[in-house]
């Protein structure tokens, strides 16, 4: 009947794996999130490289990791190439944080999973929305909606909700309710009664401290330890939770005059903070405002310095100072640098502000209690000097050699397979031995094959497969021509401009100015090496969690869900306890279908509500008349069905006085409120014993039916007392609190 | 009694009794436009539709001064406009909001784009600065403006909000930065208001967009006609080769912009100009606008709003960040020795600084005066337009024109090109011009009757504050859910159930799945009443029973003491010598009935036992009586009236035979009109009989 719903997931299920479900409706795939971790771990991926190819839309919600970073490596290796829907900053930061993450690798290692023009290309068919913004999708998903919302948890972050035939799938993952400096609160409560609701349960177990005293402690730690001289060290992301952070730091500096540097330390920190400064619009009522009355930009930083190179801190090796750094699993980058440096001494502060993800540096060092001792790789990109050059040139030269070779043959390849094909359509089949491009990428044998031939003939040339001996080829012109002259092919006189356009816009200012050092460095062709060494730090710095994750804790996940009160709820995301505890207390609480799919568990949460629409025609609804409650209007209607065409039931009034109804009492009667009402009709009202009572003898009570599940079923009210004037006086005061219908 | 019936409702009072009456005055849309009908300047237009209401921008006329510049607002109530939306930062599209904010009773809310709200507390402030009128002719003051701000809510592009039932999303317009056209959607009835557009992209604005869906109606500006603009790239280089060729001679040059908006455009080009052309750098540019420093965070940070060359310049340098160009403060900073080119406002000369330097330049024959935009009648710049011989001065003196005067539009209005393209792709079935001077507006009217002569689109060029109507039927639909919805009605088959509407949305639904699919809930209220008796309980029963048909005894080992329950609504228990308890659950009919067992009991305690024991009916003998009743009602009504053999009545009126079971209410007669009759004659006395009907359970 209705909207048939099918989950399943694909990562990211009981457990901290990144997140990635399939959400199929009425056959339409949508991939939500398309997650990997900080370690790019390709056997995390296996269950996507089995759908990806059948993705119609994937939707992203956050810009990290966890929620973005299998994009470009899904693209190029699972064929990923359905479009890609986020909001602007989740695609402009998202692109950033993958930028770092690449660049970190690479510095280390020769990280191969994907290169820069992977991402870019990943990138490039993001459909880029509003919040707000319904998108109704075209073709295969005709009739679905999409449309992103305000989740709270980073900047541009999204709680999806998906619509189809009035139906709705929403899809919410680490929001965040708490307003905060930079961000609005989730508008998530606002939804109500969806059919379906996926969410985390993430935090499920996790309790917050209020808010102002937990910046007040982050504050106090980091001064303490400043003024003892020492350094701290916040691992952060690249471009999400760190915004918050900087502005706390920025208001307090500000507040105190403290005069102590603090530096933002990634390969991508200016571009991050110039983009930030562009998404005002995105961000909260509060920064808005002062822009709008002051155009104070929040994002001017006074007392954070942006830098993208650790050269740039030498000059502070011995000053107090506070560094941000992004790769906050301490596993590569420049925190990984940093922590290394910084472990040994005594005065120094790690201050996590997030949970590491998991079998990371960072989650090793925040078990309690932590590490004596850890062991890390440290890894460097050297230029090549002395024989390894040497080697390296030659090896250079013969792969260039090789592939001059190899691309002439192509080239050739092609033109006899044009040629040969012109002369004669038979040879068409059996022209060549493999297909020319296929050979470039992997057939080394092929190649070689071709490569001991091609030094025999004259270099270049390969003979057409339908000559028995090898022999010059020779070409008919075989141009054809029409009634306008010579059949030419447009693309040949096309201005390749486009490329270079391309390259403009595709470039967006991405690898902006301060950056293109460590990019230069990376890209260059400066041949180099990766030099690494185990070693052991003692960690000494003293080592600190505090919770700035940005998401809304077990208790009011709790509320919020409860509020929202969807039909069918689905738990994703969140250790096996986690999830466990938030079912059982959705179950009792919330709504009897909770479920829990394991990875590649499909689960089926169409719902069973049973729903046909009717034609109210104009005679039934003159006769309608409508009482306001609230958003609401509300009426009792008596009907009969008419066929007019096929399909649609029309609605009639019906031809005699229907039989009479069972009168309905709607309202929501708030005993606290009443009393007020009551007071301010000159009547004496206390709360007794959780009833209210009222006058000398009238007691109103609500009766809690236990049996009832909550969130179904009518409210019991009694009204009881002895004969006299007051009790029909507030028998008329509780009647005007509902609407009979 | 028969009339409780009924009613059903009439005992208990409502709070709040306003019923929405569903005429056909529900589905008339009426258009008003309030200001730029058959004008420039001013543009408000007032839509209301199924009790919703919306303003479109709030603009005031710039060749008047005063309350004269405002749009019609007496012609409206303000206190009934659901949403206002100001389409962008123009003085002739927002200058009137803060007076309607805080001078007028409206209560509703307002949106603007982000970038737009930005500048408009920057423009309205100098607005409020600059406009040199009598204290009693401000229409606000800056106070107002800062009010206003917090009563304007922003929208970005394409998001959709919802409020009252009132469905609106902006698109991208063109015009300048943050300019949106608004599409409103009113039970399914959508209007789309254009603003100012322009489909043309620029140095630093996207064209407008194609809105996806096709609107109802289109209310579209007409400021160009029927005028076509040349190619962007030629008035460019017809504006720049004005401009050397001047200065080049040692002249000066004058260009009469409004601060905001185009005057960004023009600037881009000039600094590109004189960034190619090195000889230039000696000559000096001025933007004479107190305004342009403090916008140009503005412009820096709404990037995103602008289109996709300014933001790739961006990423290397700011572009507003202009190198050959240099501010200027007022006339007396002016160091006027030799050639150079001031952009200075306002746009159509009527007074400060571009007037001052107009006065002081008009009479050389070497100097250039560049018009770049649309000029509003009725001002100066509108006038030497037409190249005069003489001027009149400021100061009142009448001066000769010498200067050169080109008129060159950069204004980013669309021309006809543009809108007959833009219409005809949208196809909306009714067009309604605004923002057009009155000959303007009537040619393009024109050509776009013929254009879609073919078609059914309906064109309308409304003066201020005459209305225009349109018809929409459009068909409720509902939708059923729920418990309701398990079984598909077949034809015939009656439905019953709450009619639940929110916004413009209907749902169906039993009462017991409120809660299940909205936000209200409903309630049963149990009431429990003591009324002092001390008689015995034997009496009440026997009352009971002279009254109500149906009064039954619980047997005692079920209840501890004895109990009658009425008609199975209202259970009466003898709790103690002194008093008796009665519950029940309300609704108009229990109510009424326990009120009539209330005044029997103590009516009984007042009159003393009057015992005067008559014989208990039997049901056959209820039956028997219920039916004679019938009979004789039925007789009256329709004179011959016999018992059946087989025990139904046949009625005879003249030559129709009818057959009615009295039993199941069935009616068998080949006369429609009679069956129906009877059948209601037979329902209505049924209600008379027996007044009380059946609880459903």
């Amino acid at each position: 009947m209705g909207t048939s719903v099918q989950v399943t997931p694909l990562s990211g299920v009981y457990g901290e794996s990144p997140l990635c479900y399939l959400v199929a409706i009425d056959g339409f795939n949508l991939l939500m999130d398309c997650g990997w971790n900080d370690l790019f771990d390709p056997s995390l991926l296996l269950p996507l490289s089995r759908v990806a190819k059948s993705v119609d839309a994937v939707l992203i919600s956050h810009p990290d990791i966890l929620h973005l970073g299998a994009l470009p490596y899904a693209r190029k290796h699972f064929g990923l190439s359905a479009p890609v829907y986020a909001t602007e900053p989740v695609y402009r930061l998202g692109l950033l944080t993958m930028y770092d993450h690449y660049l970190s690798r690479r510095q280390i290692s020769d990280f191969d999973m994907f290169t820069l023009d992977d991402i870019d290309a990943a990138f490039q068919n993001v459909i880029r929305l509003k919040y707000s913004q319904n998108y109704h999708l075209s073709e295969k998903g005709e009739g679905i909606v999409i449309a992103p919302h305000v989740a709270g948890h980073l900047l541009g972050s999204t709680v999806w909700k998906i619509t189809k035939d009035g139906e709705d799938v929403v899809y919410a993952v680490d929001f965040n309710h708490r307003k905060e400096r930079h961000l609005n609160g989730t508008v998530l409560e606002s939804f109500v009664r969806p059919a379906v609701l996926i969410t985390d349960a993430y935090n499920a177990l996790n309790n917050q401290v209020y808010k102002r005293q937990r910046d007040q402690e982050f504050i106090d730690e980091i001064l303490r330890v400043l003024r003892a001289n020492g350094t701290v060290l916040l691992p952060v992301d690249t471009a999400g939770r760190v915004l918050e952070l900087i502005l706390i730091l920025e208001q307090y500096w500000a507040q105190q005059h403290l005069s102590f540097p603090i530096f933002f330390l990634s390969n991508v920190a200016s571009s991050t903070i110039e983009y930030v400064k562009s998404f005002l619009e995105w961000m909260s009522d509060s920064i808005a405002k002062s822009f709008e009355h002051t155009r104070d930009n929040a994002f001017l930083l006074k007392y954070v310095s942006l830098i993208i190179n650790k050269s740039d801190l030498e000059n502070y090796a011995s000053v107090p100072k506070v560094v941000l750094t992004s790769m906050a699993s301490l596993e590569v980058g420049f925190s990984h640098d940093m922590f290394v440096e910084l472990a040994t001494d005594t005065k120094n502060l790690v201050l996590f502000t997030e949970r590491g993800q998991f079998g990371t540096l960072a989650r090793m060092l925040q078990v309690d209690p932590p590490p004596k001792a850890v062991k890390v790789t440290m890894s460097k990109r050297v230029p090549l000097v002395g024989d390894d050059l040497k080697a390296y040139d030659e090896e250079q030269e013969k792969i260039k050699k090789e592939e001059a070779v190899k691309k002439a043959s192509i080239i050739k390849v092609e033109e006899v397979r044009a040629a040969s094909s012109h002369l004669s359509e038979s040879s068409k089949g059996d022209s060549m031995m493999i297909d020319p491009p296929s050979a470039v990428a992997s057939s080394e044998v092929a190649s070689s094959h071709f490569h001991g031939k091609m030094d025999i003939l004259v270099d270049g040339f390969t003979p057409p497969s339908t000559s028995v001996t090898p022999m010059f080829p020779f070409f008919e012109n075989t141009a054809q021509w029409d009634d306008f002259g010579e059949v030419i092919n447009p693309d040949d006189y096309v201005i390749q401009e486009e490329e270079s356009n391309h390259m403009v816009g595709n470039g967006n200012g991405l690898d902006a100015k301060p950056d293109e050092a460590s990019v230069h460095l990376l890209l260059d062709s400066t041949p180099s090496k990766v030099v690494s060494h185990e070693m052991t730090v003692q960690v000494k710095c003293a080592l600190l969690y505090m919770d700035f994750e940005g998401r809304s804790d077990g208790r009011s996940v709790k509320s919020i869900i409860a509020h929202v009160a969807p039909l069918k709820l689905v738990l994703v995301h969140g250790s096996a306890e986690a999830t466990e505890h938030l079912k059982m207390h959705c179950a009792k609480h919330v709504c009897p279908q909770v479920y829990a799919p394991q990875i590649e568990e499909a689960i089926d949460v169409t719902s069973d509500l049973c729903a046909y629409k009717v034609q109210l025609s104009e005679k039934l609804m003159s006769n309608v008349l409508f009482r306001k409650m609230g958003e609401y209007e509300i009426s009792w209607m008596d009907s009969v069905t008419e066929k007019t065409n096929e399909k649609m039931l029309t609605l009639l009034p019906p031809p005699s006085a229907s039989p009479a109804h069972n009168s309905v009492l709607v309202g929501d009667l708030k005993l606290a409120d009443f009393k007020q009402f009551l007071s301010t009709k000159g009547i004496q009202v206390e709360f007794a014993g959780g009833a209210l009572k009222c006058g000398e003898h009238i007691t109103v009570r609500k009766v809690s039916d236990s049996s009832q599940k909550a969130g179904t079923g009518a409210q019991q009210i009694v009204i009881e007392g002895p004969l006299c004037d007051d009790y029909y006086k507030i028998r008329e005061h509780l009647y005007s609190q509902f609407y009979l219908l | 009694m028969a009339s409780v019936m009924t009613g059903g409702q009439s005992m208990i009072p409502y709070p709040n009794p306003t019923p929405t009456a569903v005429t056909r005055e529900g589905d008339q849309l009426v258009l008003t436009p309030l200001g730029a009908g058959n004008e420039v300047g001013r543009s408000c237009m007032h839509m209301s539709f199924k009790g919703k209401t919306v303003l479109f921008d709030c603009g005031i006329h710039p060749a008047y001064s005063g309350v004269a510049a405002l749009p019609y607002f007496d012609e409206i109530d303000p206190s009934t406009i659901d949403v206002l939306l100001i389409t962008h930062f123009h003085l002739d599209h927002a200058a009137s909001l803060p007076y309607f904010l805080e001078k007028t009773n409206f209560r509703g809310r307002v949106f603007m784009t982000h970038s737009t709200k930005a500048i408009y507390r920057l423009l309205l402030s100098d607005y409020v600065k600059v406009s040199k009128v009598s204290i009693e002719d401000m229409l606000y003051d800056e106070n107002d403006i800062i009010r206003s701000m917090d009563k304007i809510e922003v929208i970005d592009f394409h998001q959709t909000l919802e409020v009252n039932g009132i469905r609106f999303w902006c698109y991208t317009a063109g015009h300048v930065l943050g300019a949106a056209m608004f599409m409103v959607d009113i039970a399914g009835v959508r209007v789309l208001y254009t603003g100012d557009y322009s489909r043309e992209e620029d140095r630093h604005l996207c064209a407008a967009e194609l809105p996806q869906f096709t609107p109802d109606i289109c209310i579209i500006e007409s400021t160009y006609g029927v005028q076509l603009h040349q190619p962007r790239l030629i008035r460019e280089k017809r504006f720049t080769d004005v401009i050397h060729s001047t200065i080049s001679q040692g002249g000066r040059v004058l260009i009469p912009a409004f601060a905001l908006g185009r005057a960004q455009e023009l600037l881009l080009i000039l600094d590109e100009y004189w960034e190619n052309h090195p000889e230039l750098h000696n000559i000096p540019i001025y933007y004479a606008s107190p305004l342009a420093k403090r916008c140009m965070a503005v412009y820096q940070t709404y990037i995103n709003a602008m289109n996709d060359r300014i933001r790739t310049q961006f990423a290397n340098s700011n572009p507003f960040d202009f190198k050959h160009i240099s501010p200027l403060k007022s006339i007396e900073n002016f160091d006027d020795v030799g050639p150079s080119v001031v952009m200075a406002s306002p746009s159509g000369l009527q007074s400060g600084l571009s007037r001052q330097l107009f006065d002081k330049w008009c009479s050389e024959k070497k100097n250039a005066c560049v018009i770049p935009g649309y000029v509003v009648e009725g001002t100066l710049a509108k006038t030497i337009i037409n190249e005069p011989k003489e001027v009149t001065l400021m100061n009142g003196l009448v001066a000769p024109l010498n200067m050169q005067v080109h008129y060159i539009s950069f204004c980013a209005h669309a021309d006809y090109a543009q809108t007959s393209g833009f219409l005809k792709e949208l196809m909306p079935p009714h067009i309604v011009l605004v923002h057009g001077e009155a000959n303007e507006m009537g040619r393009l009217r024109q050509k776009l009757v013929s254009q879609f002569s073919d078609t059914n689109t309906k064109l309308y060029t409304p003066k201020n504050c005459e209305s225009v109507s349109m018809y929409f039927t459009s068909e409720k639909m509902a939708k059923t859910i729920g418990r309701l919805a398990e079984k598909v009605p077949a034809t015939g088959e009656a439905v019953s159930g709450l009619l639940v509407k929110k916004g413009f949305t209907y749902q169906i639904m039993a009462p017991d799945d409120l809660r299940v699919f909205s936000q209200l809930c409903t309630a049963n209220i149990t009431q429990r009443i003591t009324v002092p008796y001390s008689g015995a309980f034997e009496v009440i029963k026997y009352r009971l029973k002279q009254i109500y048909e149906s009064v039954e005894s619980l047997p005692v080992e079920e209840a501890e003491v004895p109990t009658l329950i009425v008609h199975e609504r209202v259970t009466i228990r003898h709790e103690s010598d002194t008093y008796v308890m009665m519950q029940w659950s309300s609704d108009p009919m229990s109510d009424m009935v326990s009120d009539s067992i209330v005044a029997m009991i103590l009516n009984i305690d007042r009159e003393g036992p009057k015992m005067t024991p008559i014989e208990e009916k039997t049901h056959e003998e209820m039956e028997r009586m219920a039916q004679k009743v019938v009979y004789s009602l039925m007789v009256s009504l329709f004179g011959g009236v016999k018992y059946g053999e087989d025990g139904r009545l046949v009625i005879t009126v003249d030559a129709d035979v009818a057959r009615l079971d009295v039993k199941s209410g069935e009616v068998e007669c080949e006369n429609q009109g009679l069956r129906e009759r009877i059948t209601t004659a037979f329902s209505r006395v049924q209600g008379a009989v027996r007044p009380l009907p059946k609880r459903q359970c």
